[in-house]
């Protein structure tokens, strides 16, 4: 049997790109890591095999808890972490989700192509940079009173609609058609409002990003046909979530499990991994809060959307409709979500809790749009600036081995006060502009070289492995042509 | 007291000391600061802020937490810190101020949240330290 062993966590290899922490002392589950052996290796150098295994010891985790390929060291739960609890007897874990509730990324098509775009490369990424809130303090683009706010928690992407900010179309193509009805706004607190009246609409900044991007690589012709996408093809990421609206939302419900379950806190090896157990009334009240927070970021998304084709409109001086900008889909990073899942042989409701991991069910899932109900859902992999993304489909292998998930981005390599003192932000600029012709707009330098390409690890090997396990199948791959931060 | 900003793969931890606790609460909420902006300014008015919790750790946290709480309601870096720290019965109470930088005025990023992890608070022969991750 081929192990590895890193500290003292001993890995044995299950399969090609499987492998398994065994189960043992306080742990309620085996752990394992979908990676190759390069992955492997550098998913070992901090601290993510400790949280993974750290995971384990939530009440009613079922199969395994689950590290990604891009997984990479969090807080409590890890990045790319995916574990499925019961939810009548299991619990569910604000900390498995994470501060940023429903991260997550959207892509919009268009019917132009990398050519029509060519030439406007610097007046277009201007205009995203001065239309888009980004960074610290830099508003939303929209303010909303207590109403608004109310509104948009308890019906997320319908307020938008009604607001003037999407179509029925926009609907039709994200994840729960764009809005949660378990969602409870009393649950939320005025503090969290507070944080996000002022917000609504806007990118902030570390990892969160807009990009222009063209398509460079189609590896399904049929699938790609079927999400309205061709090579040369100009399309628009949008990576942000629900601001401080959320992170306000996780934070309370941290301190009050700290001080509701501080029994169940003391059997976890890690306070982040706070934990309310499945019934019980913060179990309820969290759902309810989490699922008010989801519905904030998707507005949050559309909004940032919709100033987009506004600017397209401005910029190649025409009605964004006659440039057919059409959401492709909405996908969560961050999110805990009732679903049903097969577990050995009978059907079981179960809180799956998806932290930088995206949602990734194939062909037949009812909870996907008729749009791809027969082909499988976009799952859109984010690269870093200066590097590929991804889009793939949701692979007939994600419900055995993932609780139909895949990986979410590249996976962070680099710590941010590293990545200051190896890189220069300007100069990153520059190289990117000249060496790949990707124009990159910012709030400050120090951003940048944050975010430098070389922080990241390689997104083609981290989509190498889910396409080669079957949980999320690659169909295009797209390039960089603008891009802006906070 | 002092602070150093430590590495973290995805998120930004600081490290601080201090003689007293409310010396080393105001040198991570620097920290917290510096891991928000390299150049802050000299502008801003001062203003307070107080919290209380069950532990010195919950403390700690809640002040963070209400320091980024006031970031996002005022419209302002809070920097140059000061804090105070005393325990009432079973609770832990920091009264604290901070100069609040108006966003015009600096460039700043977003440090979305206080975590526990790895969080530690200790008293040693030299005073306190303490370790905290910031969500970034």
């Amino acid at each position: 049997m081929t192990t590895r062993e890193f500290g003292d966590i001993e890995l044995r290899r299950v399969r090609e790109h499987v492998w398994e922490i065994p189960q043992e002392g306080e742990m309620n589950a085996p752990a394992r890591v979908l990676a190759s052996e390069a992955l492997l290796e550098q998913i070992g150098q901090d601290k993510t095999l400790e949280q993974l295994r750290n995971a384990t010891h939530l009440p009613g985790i079922t199969n395994h808890a689950i590290c990604m390929p891009d997984g990479h060291q969090g807080y409590g739960f890890p990045v790319g972490g995916v574990g499925a609890t019961d939810t009548t007897d299991g619990c569910i874990s604000p900390g498995a989700v994470g501060y940023d509730i429903n991260c997550g990324v959207r892509m919009m098509t268009t019917n132009l192509t990398y050519e029509d775009l060519q030439g406007k490369e610097a007046e277009l990424v201007e205009a995203l940079f001065d239309a888009i809130p980004s960074g610290l303090g830099g508003g939303g683009v929209v303010t909303g009173d207590a109403e608004t706010i109310d509104d948009i928690l308890a019906r997320g992407m319908e307020w938008a609609v009604d607001a003037g900010y999407a179509t029925e179309d926009d609907l039709a193509h994200c994840e729960d058609e764009g809005f949660r009805d378990d969602a409870r706004p009393e649950f939320v607190s005025q503090k969290a409002k507070d944080r996000g009246r002022n917000q609504i609409g806007s990118l902030g900044s570390g990892n969160h990003f807009l990009e222009v991007q063209r398509v460079t690589d189609v590896y399904r012709e049929d699938v790609a046909e079927s999400f309205g996408l061709e090579a040369d093809q100009i399309v628009v990421l949008i990576h942000c979530g629900s601001r401080g609206l959320g992170h306000q939302t996780c934070t309370d419900y941290l301190r009050r499990i700290e001080k509701e379950h501080a029994d169940l806190l003391d059997d976890l090896p890690d306070k982040e991994l706070a934990a309310a157990p499945a019934g019980s009334e913060l179990a309820e009240e969290y759902y309810g809060a989490m699922c008010a927070a989801i519905n904030f970021a998707w507005v949050n998304r559309q909004l940032i959307m919709h100033r987009t084709r506004e600017v397209f409109a401005d910029v190649f001086d025409r009605d964004w409709r006659e440039m057919d900008m059409r959401l492709l889909y909405d996908v969560a990073h961050n999110i805990a979500k009732k679903e049903v899942h097969e577990v050995d042989g009978e059907d079981r409701e179960l809180y799956v809790h998806r932290k930088g991991a995206t949602r990734a069910f194939p062909a037949g899932r009812p909870e996907l749009p008729p749009a791809y109900a027969d082909v499988g859902q976009p799952v859109i992999i984010p690269g870093s600036m200066g590097a590929g993304s991804y889009v793939l489909r949701g692979g007939d292998s994600s419900l055995d081995l993932t609780f139909g998930s895949t990986a979410h981005g590249a996976g962070r390599l680099m710590s941010r006060t590293k990545a200051k003192q190896e890189y220069w932000g300007e100069t990153v600029q520059e190289e990117l502009r000249e060496q790949q012709k990707i124009y990159v707009k910012a709030q400050s330098g120090a951003t940048v070289a944050e975010e430098a390409p070389g922080v990241y690890k390689d997104v083609d090997e981290v989509v190498r492995v889910s396409d080669e396990l079957g949980i999320g199948d690659k169909v295009v791959r797209t390039f960089p042509v603008c891009n802006i931060k906070g | 007291m002092s602070f150093t900003l430590r590495e973290h793969t995805a998120d930004v931890a600081v490290e601080a000391a201090g003689d007293s606790l409310g010396d080393v609460f105001a040198a991570v909420a620097n920290g917290l600061t510096a891991a928000m902006c390299d150049e802050v300014a000299a502008t801003g008015d001062r203003f307070s802020l107080s919290v209380r919790a069950e532990s010195r750790e919950a403390a700690l946290f809640d002040y963070l937490d209400e320091l980024i709480y006031e970031r996002d309601v005022r419209g302002v870096l809070p920097a140059d810190h000061d804090a105070t720290v005393r325990q009432e019965g079973a609770e832990w109470v920091v009264d604290a101020s901070a100069r609040g930088v108006p966003f015009a005025d600096v460039t700043a990023r977003d440090v979305k949240a206080v975590t526990y992890s790895e969080m530690r608070l200790e008293e040693g022969d030299d005073g306190w330290d303490a370790y905290v991750v910031f969500d970034v």
